[in-house]
This record gives C-alpha cells, structure tokens and sequence, in this order.
C-alpha cells in the first residue's frame, strides 16, 4: 500500500509540475529559515549547559537603589561583602573571586638580541584574576599542572591552550616558562587548560592567581573598602544542593545590611545570586563573554521562524484545496472501488510527505548557502557541520512530520471526504472545499505577517538611521584612538608619545584621557557642589582628560575655558546636565564654585553642551571632566584628510618606539562608536532578512492560487474576450480580488505593527517619530510585488485565444 | 438477496422537498439480471447509488444478505460495499494517473490481498478480457470501447456478488457495446447478479427483469419477456 501510495503521489506530482515546484520551493524556504534559527536558538541556549555543575553554580551580583528610585545592575561585589559571604554564609561548597582585567602579555626573550613577544588580550577576550577554587567550580579540561594549587601563590598563570602555543610555539614547553604581566608583573606558568568551548560566557585567554592582584593592588584597582568596587570585582560560587536558591538568596540578600545603608537611612545596595544559566540572558547584568541575548528576542526569532514555516505551509493548504475540485473525480472512484475514508487520507499525506521530503532536502541546501548570513544577525560561529549535529537531525524529523501533517492533514481530511455520488458528478464543484474563503483568510494572514515585517523592517531603519545621525556632541570624523598601558615605567613616557604624535604631519592633535567621549564607560562618584551641606542625589560621571582633549574631540566649552595642562585633580569641565540639575539659571553661575568629588576640591573652569557619553538609547547624564595622568589610559589622535594610510603607519612607528614593550591596538572612532548600534543593526538586518523572505513566501502563493483561477475561469475570460473584453480588463479582473486581500491586510497589519513597534521605539531616549510613511510604503510594496505576481498569470490568460478555451464542450 | 422497503429519498430544496425516489419496494434475487428504465432524472442512477451504498434513503430499509444496511455505518457500508459490490460507470471513471493494469489492480489493493495473489488474479483477467497488451497503457491511450472493458474488468476483479452499472454503453456505439453487454451475460451466467440501467430496448433481453421507474415510483416490474410484448 505505502508503495503503491508513493508510485500515485509520483505521478501526480508530476503531472503537476507548477504546483508542486511552488509548494517544495515555498516550503524548502520556510525549512531553511527554520533551520537558521534553529541553529541559532540552540546555540544561544547551549551557553554554559556544558558545565557539570551548571544547576549549582551562581555569581554574586549587586542592585544599586538611589534616592530617586533608580535602580542600576552591577556585578560589582566589594571585598569584604565577599569575604562575609565566605565566613558567614553555609550551603556554599566553593567559592572564587575574580577579578577581570586586559592586560598585555609579554614573553620575555631569552637572548637580549630577540625581541620579547607580547600580546594584547583582544576586546572579544576578558582574562581573569582568580582564586583557585574557580578551577573546581567550573569543570574546565585541564592538560597540564597541579590543578589543585595551580592557583594559589602570587605570580601564578594558567594558560589556555591557544595561548600557551601563541606564547611558547608548544603547549608541552610552556609549564614553568616565565611572562610578564603588563610589562612589570613576573609570572610563572603553572597549568595549562584546553581553549574553552564557543558556548560559554567566558572566552578568557588565561587566568592569574588573585594573589598576584592582592600583591599589586595599586596597579589593578583592588581595595578592601565596602564602598570601592568596580564591575569588574565579581565572585563565582557554587552551591552544595541545587535546591538551595531561595534560602541562599535570603541569605546573601542580608549581607551588608549595615553598611549599605544611605544617606537616608534606607539600605542602597542589595546583593543577589545570579544562576549560571541566566548569564547569558540577562538584562540587566553584564558577563565577560562576547555578547548577550535576551529570552525575548530569543523567542522573537522563533516565532519569526515557526510564522515563516506556517506561511509556507498556508500556501501548501491554499494550493492543495484549491486544486482538489481537480481531483474529485479520482476520490469518487477509488471510494466505489472499496477505498476507506482512512486509506485515501494515507494517500493524499504520501503525497505532501513526498513534497515535505523534497523540501527538506531544498531547505537544507539553501541553509547551507546561507549560513553565513547569520552571521549579520547573530553571533553564531559560521561553521558548516551543523548538519551532522544530532539535534538538527532530529529536528528537522519533527520539522518534516509536523509539517507534512500542518500542510496535508487538513487538504487531505477534506478530499477523503467527498462523497462519491456527488464527486463523480460532471459538473461538481465542491461546496465544503469550494473553500475559497478559507483560503482568503490564509493569504490575509501571510500579508498580515509580511506586511507587518516590512513596516517592523522600514521603522528599524528609520531608528537606526535616525540615532546614527544624532548629533553626539562631539566630532568622532578622522580621529584615531589607541590605548595606553599606564604604569611607573610609562608614566613619564606620555609627554614625549604626544609630541612625537605631533611631529607627524598630517596630526592636528593628540589627546590623553581615561576614555573617548562616547565610551559607556561609568565611572561615578558622589558629588557635592559649592557650599551645600550634602552631596547630591546623583552620582557624578567622571572622564579624565588632558588639556587637548577639547580640540582633538570637538568638544568646546560654551561657558568659561577648558582644562589647563595638569598632573593631578585642579580643575574641572562639567556638562550642561550638571548646571541644570544643579538648578542654577546659567552656565556662567558655576564657573569658579568648588565642586567635591572622591574627596577633591576642584574648581570649575567650564561648561560644554551635553554630548553622548553613551549609546543614544540613554539619557545624558550629568558629566564631570578632569584632569588626572595616572588615569590616561587612551589616546586619540586627530588626522587631517589624506594619507590615512602613511599616517597610521607613522603612528604606529611613533608607539613602537616611545613604548616598544606594548602592543598598539586601535580604531578609528566613528568606527567604535558604530559598535554599539551593533544590536540594533543586527536587528534591523534580522527584520529585513525575514521581511523578504516573508513576502516571496506569500507571493509564492499568490502565484499558485493566480495560476489555479486562471485556469478556473479560463473558460468566462473567453465569453469575455468574445464579448468583447480588452486585455486591461482581463487583468483588471483577476488582479482585483487578489489586491483587495492585500489591502485587508495591510488593514490588520497596521495596527498590530504599530503597537508593536511604538513599544520598540519606547526603549530609546531619542527616538524618531513613527514613521507614518512606512505603513503606505509596505502597503504599496507588497500590493506591487503582489499585482506583477498575479499579473504574469492573468496576462496569460487574457491572451490566450477565446477559440482554444471555448473548444471542448 | 436485496430487500428495499419502502425506500424514499428526498433533497431539501428551500423549505420544499424535492423527491427523487418514493415508496420504492423490490426484491432481488441472487443471480438475476435486472434492468433499469425509465426517463431522465426518474431516479435510476440514485436507486442504484443507494443499492450499491454510496447513497443513502432518507426513509425505509435495506436489507443485504438479510443484514439491515439502513441501520449501519458508514464504516461498515464501506466493508460492505467493498467486499460485495461492482460499479460500472457510463463514463468509465477510470484513474487517468494509472495504467491499465493498475487500474484493474486497485479494488485488490483496498481489499489488502497480499501482492502475488494480485499479480495472479489481474492476469487472469487481463487474460479473459483480452487486453493483456494493453495492460502498460494510460486510460487516454484507448479507445472508449476498451476503457469500459477496463471499467468491466475492474469491477468484477475483487469478485463481488452484485454488479451494478449506470448505462455501460450509453457512451458507446452499437458494437462496442454489444462487446460490453456480451460480457456482461457471460458474468451473469457464471453466477453473478447484475442490475443494469439503460435506454437501450436492445440491453432488455440480456436480463429477466425488467424495473421501470417513473417520477421516482416503479411504473412497471416485469419479466423481460412481459416487458418486451407490453412495449410492442
Ligand atoms: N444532490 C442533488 N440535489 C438535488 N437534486 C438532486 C441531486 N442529485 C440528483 N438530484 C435529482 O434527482 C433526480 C433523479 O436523478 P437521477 O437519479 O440521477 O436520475 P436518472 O439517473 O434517472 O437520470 C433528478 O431530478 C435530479 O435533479
Ligand atoms: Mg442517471
């Protein structure tokens, strides 16, 4: 029968050359769109599964609540709030403090003629500050050394594998080397650990015994107050019983309570445990990984996939319906021949099975030849033997079942029941599957999808176009950055790097600071103005910079002057929000205050307009600038136009020189700030990807159902013509119903997209207006990729000779 | 063999009824050839649709073999049917997407007779109706004659008791046809009972029966040989 079945669906299906080239090609798209997000979404989900302890393990984490209601998310965890968690806190198997940090790598030469290797830990890489413990925690595959002390005494460094060769040319020869740590720090390889999987939120190149941060805790920032920490203080620990989460977050949630208390006398910071398996997903937290993704978009782009499939299945039920009246006659037939209800719907599922089959195979051809174009939208590694993961195997089975019995249970059903006295009746058409409502409502539906996807697409483009000309406030055109590694050593060494900067021709100025002016970074403090009895509500952020950062970033003051040329805190530059929050009436009323930061006095010299400190999505915050070497990690160098080329080589030069033990690592700055629209570009090529594909879905379909009325009415296009009727009218015809759908689409598309995407536009500060010119150009789009659609059909039609159609009967 | 009592059958035009058979009452024994007469739309074709189960009254009962059919469902009429009954179209109705063979193969294949036995009945028939070489054709590859013989074969194939045919020559000439009605008295002879519906007083003589049908009341119901004197 199964055979007998399959030979039947082999020569309909060939028979029926157009409709089955439609429905494999329709669903071989939705397939392959299906699988890219699969691979995708499991990939993102895989993140840390991996670890053996996966359930237990947790990192500490902190909520901060200021006085106006704020709440800010940090993983910043003060020392001894770590160390009162270790002595006060049970059920904690094992515990470990971190401590992130990128630093250089120097491999010192053993023969003075070579010069020493070194290398930059690179941006997508985060290394670590650790304490042993975290080597348990976290079952890495360890190669090589004392895994149990490998990380016990001051100096100590593991490496991962790729590093040891990079470092050592072999991994065999790297236990015992010696390596500098940002050029001033010794350090003796005690392990070496395989290179960590692509699905962890850790890519650390090594790891550094904690011992070594306490050991120099100048240079890298460690201090044991409760109130001094950064984002990059962090503790990992692991719980004795996975059950353990609400007592163990009560418990943790009550360290500090004394000395997290405010101004106000309400508790300010609270800490928390954040599970292993939310890393990867947080909102609110950052992780040292290469990116992060949120559940929801997650499960945007499965409903974006499961719709796209769905789609394509529609055009199978719309096809399959439609061409059933075709077919009555042969279901009429095999019932008087003794067919069951049963055995025909087997019949027709064989038939759509055999389609879904070829789809699979289409769809996983053209997945394939698309897999790199994930790579715009998402952060998958490009590899292709992600057909020969197990997973995808199995799910392109569920894919292939479910889709066989979504697309062919409903035609099938309906054709197996036919009743053979009527079926078998010349003139029948069938009443129950005549069914063109039902299919009206499924190319509405497709419309409703691909028209809300294009307007999503036109609104994404909008914003992003919109936040990328904002004017930031400062000029990030044709100006250079790189950072600088500051230490004893090099710290006198910074003069001579700028005018030797400047000596090269085409360099207008040369700036030192702790950051660009659009960096994210957040440094803040608490802040008092003048003679206030208190500091303000608000914390301050602060930026360091040199007496040139104003010319080198464009940046000029509209109130007073800018920094004059200082070691230490003097003066200070502050932004237009300051003034404002202040509540003073002018920029003039706070030249020459004294303002307080981190127990300084300083003396404001000047106020600038407001500019990006952070991605458009933020607000301004209230800025303080200063000046403080020590601090002037990155430099930037302003160009003149032409010889770009020469003139980083020259700069280059310039760094190998004045600072040959580090490795010069930089970007031009409109560049670096264009990577942090990296989410909202990868969502816009997302939209845009899949608006496409929604639309040639759905006209897949409309030409299918164009193709299957034109033959329909083959017979009263002649009557017409004979009457009379031009080809306009013959296209006009059979166009209209198919535009009128459309446009009842684009009439429930419309209100849905805007909901949706006025709430997507909420999340941005500064936000274009919704783009009302969006909804008529997808309307008008989809209406004219639909009308050429149809067309090619209904102009074949209408110039088919009346004589041919009329003849038979 | 058959029992119709009082069979009705009725559409629902509007609020009215339209009847198309009324208080229909026959008995039919095994191995009689009947025939079916009566003007256009006088119901031939539905009295026959609701003895071969593919149509149901909407009053009166039916009894095959004793076994009350008015009361079963659908699955069982399906078994029935399957098991007991051929159909022979005027239109042939053969599967365009199957060759000759196939064809005459598919009763066995809804009747799960396992695959060499098939092979073995369908060339034995293909053999009797002599179209074995006709056997690896397409249903538009032959002439109207040789698809009703096809229609024939398929029909007898799964060896029914009852053989039902709607007009079997009405699309045919006069020596197709006799071809057709020929091979149909050889079926009746060899014991299988036939109800034929036809216009042609040439048919009558085949059968012993002659039913005719008028308005959807039986008008006459004869011996063909009553039949033929009273039509003269
Ligand atoms: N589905 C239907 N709905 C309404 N009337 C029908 C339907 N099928 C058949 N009829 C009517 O039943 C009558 C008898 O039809 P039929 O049995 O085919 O007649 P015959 O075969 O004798 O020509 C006709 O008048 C026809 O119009
Ligand atoms: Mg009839």
């Amino acid at each position: 029968m199964i055979f007998n079945n399959l030979k039947i669906a082999w020569r309909s299906l060939r028979r029926n050359k157009v409709y089955t080239g439609i429905n494999i090609i329709g669903l071989a798209i939705g397939i392959a769109a299906v699988l890219l997000i699969f691979r995708m979404l499991s990939f993102e989900l895989s993140f840390n599964k991996d670890f053996e302890n996966y359930d237990r393990i947790a990192r500490v984490v902190r909520q901060d609540v200021n006085a106006s209601g704020n709440r800010g998310y940090t993983t910043c965890l003060p020392q001894p709030a770590g160390d009162a968690i270790e002595s006060s806190i049970t059920g904690i198997e094992k515990l470990a403090r971190v401590k992130e940090l990128w630093p250089t790598l120097t491999v010192p030469s053993e023969n003075s003629n070579i010069p020493s290797k070194k290398f930059n830990v690179a941006d997508a890489e985060t290394a670590f500050f650790a304490e042993t413990p975290f080597l348990n925690i976290f079952d890495f595959e360890w190669i090589v050394g004392d895994q149990a002390h490998a990380l016990d005494a001051p100096g100590n460094i593991v490496l991962t594998k790729t590093w040891a060769v990079k470092c050592f040319e072999d991994w065999n020869q790297a236990l015992g080397k010696q390596l500098l740590l940002d050029n001033q720090i010794p350090l003796t390889v005690t392990g070496v650990m395989e290179d960590l999987p692509e699905n962890v939120d850790f890519v650390f190149p090594f790891l550094a015994s904690y011992e070594t941060l306490k050991a120099n805790p100048e240079d890298y920032f460690y201090s044991e107050g409760w109130h001094s920490c950064s984002s990059n203080d962090q503790m990992y620990i692991l719980l004795e019983d996975a059950g353990d989460w609400d007592l163990m977050q009560e418990a943790i949630a009550g360290i500090g309570a004394e000395e997290y208390v405010g101004r106000n006398g309400t508790r300010d910071h609270v800490h928390s445990l954040q599970p292993l398996s939310d890393l990867h997903f947080s909102e609110q937290w950052q992780n040292s990984g290469t990116h992060r993704i949120s559940k929801k978009r997650l499960s945007i782009l499965g409903a974006i996939g499961i719709l796209i499939l769905v789609m394509a299945c529609f055009n199978f039920i719309n096809l399959a319906t439609a061409q059933s009246t075709l077919r009555s006659k042969e279901v009429g037939v095999r019932k008087t021949l003794g067919s069951s209800k049963m055995q025909l719907t087997h019949q027709f599922l064989t038939e759509t099975g055999l389609i879904v089959a070829a789809a699979l195979i289409l769809g996983m051809v053209i997945s394939t030849f698309c897999l790199p174009l994930l790579q715009h939208i998402s952060e998958v590694p490009n590899e292709l033997p992600f057909l020969s993961d197990y997973r995808i195997i199995a799910f392109l089975l569920i894919t292939g079942v479910s889709v066989t019995l979504l697309a062919g249970l409903y035609p099938a059903l309906s054709m197996s029941r036919f009743r053979p006295v009527e079926a078998l009746k010349s003139n029948y058409s069938n009443s129950q599957l005549s069914g063109s409502r039902l299919r009206k409502s499924l190319v509405v539906f497709q419309f409703v999808i691909a028209q809300g996807l294009i307007i999503a697409a036109l609104i994404n483009i909008r914003q992003l176009d919109y936040i990328q000309k904002i004017d930031l406030g400062f000029s990030d055109d044709l100006v250079y950055t790189f950072g600088v590694q500051v230490d004893s050593a090099t710290l006198h060494r910074q003069s001579s790097l700028k005018n030797k900067l400047l000596q090269i021709p085409n360099i207008e100025a040369v700036s030192l600071s702790s950051d660009q002016p659009l960096s994210g970074n957040t440094w803040a403090t608490n802040f008092r103005y003048a003679s206030r009895p208190e500091d303000e509500q608000y914390a301050m952020t602060m930026k360091f910079c040199d007496e040139n950062y104003s010319e080198t970033y464009g940046i000029e003051p509209i109130a007073g002057r800018w920094l004059t040329a200082s070691d230490t805190m003097r003066e200070a530059v502050v932004n237009m929000t300051v003034v404002e929050r202040l509540g003073l009436d002018s920029p003039e009323d706070i030249l020459n205050q004294t303002v307080r930061v981190s127990g300084n006095d300083l003396k404001v010299v000047g106020v600038t307009e407001d500019f990006h400190t952070h991605s458009v999505r933020q607000a301004y915050k209230p800025l303080l600038m200063t000046t403080f070497k020590s601090y002037y990690w990155q430099a930037g160098v302003k160009m003149r136009p032409g010889d770009l080329k020469g003139t980083l080589s020259a700069i280059q030069q310039v760094f190998d020189e004045v600072l040959p033990e580090q490795v010069m690592d930089g970007q031009f700055l409109d560049e670096s700030i264009a990577e942090h629209y990296g989410d909202e570009e990868r969502l816009s090529a997302t939209t845009k990807g899949f608006g496409f594909l929604a639309i040639l879905v759905s006209c897949l379909g409309l030409f299918g159902l164009a193709t299957h009325a034109a033959t329909q009415r083959l017979k009263e296009i002649g009557v017409r013509k004979v009457l009379g009727a031009t080809i306009y009218h013959i296209v006009g015809l059979l166009s209209k119903d198919f535009l009128k759908l459309i446009f009842i689409a684009l009439l429930v598309a419309t209100p849905i997209a805007w909901y949706l995407m006025r709430n997507w536009l909420d999340n941005f500060v500064y936000r274009t207006d919704m783009p009302y010119g969006a909804f008529i150009i997808a309307g008008l789009l989809a209406m004219l990729v639909a009308f050429l659609t149809v067309s090619y059909q209904s102009i074949k039609a209408a110039t088919t000779s009346p004589i041919k159609s009329l003849r038979d009967e | 063999m058959i029992s119709l009592k009082n069979i009705e059958r009725f559409y629902n035009q509007g609020l009215q009824k339209a009847w198309v058979l009324r208080d229909i009452s026959i008995d039919i024994e095994e191995g009689s050839f009947v025939t079916i007469m009566g003007p256009s739309g006088s119901g031939k074709t539905t009295l026959l649709n609701i003895i071969g189960m593919l149509d149901q009254p909407n009053n009166g009962e039916y009894y095959f073999f004793d076994e009350p059919v008015h009361k079963f469902r659908e699955r069982k009429r399906t078994e029935l049917h399957k098991h007991y009954i051929g159909f022979i179209f005027q239109a042939y109705h053969l599967i365009d997407d199957l060759t000759v063979y196939e064809n005459i193969e598919t009763p066995l294949l809804y009747k799960n007779v396992p695959r060499s036995q098939r092979r073995a009945i369908v060339a034995d028939i293909l053999d009797r109706f002599n179209i074995v070489a006709k056997k690896d054709l397409f249903p538009h590859q032959l002439s109207g004659g040789q698809q009703q013989l096809v229609g024939v074969a398929r029909a007898v194939v799964g060896k029914p008791k009852l053989l039902l045919a709607d007009e079997p020559t009405g699309n045919l000439h006069s020596t197709q046809g006799k071809i057709i009605m020929d091979t149909l008295a050889e079926l009746h002879k060899e014991g299988i009972t036939i109800i034929q519906v036809t216009h042609d007083e040439n048919n009558i003589k085949y059968g012993d029966r002659v039913i005719e049908l008028w308005d959807g009341f039986i008008k006459n119901d004869l011996k063909t040989a009553e039949a033929l004197s009273a039509s003269q």
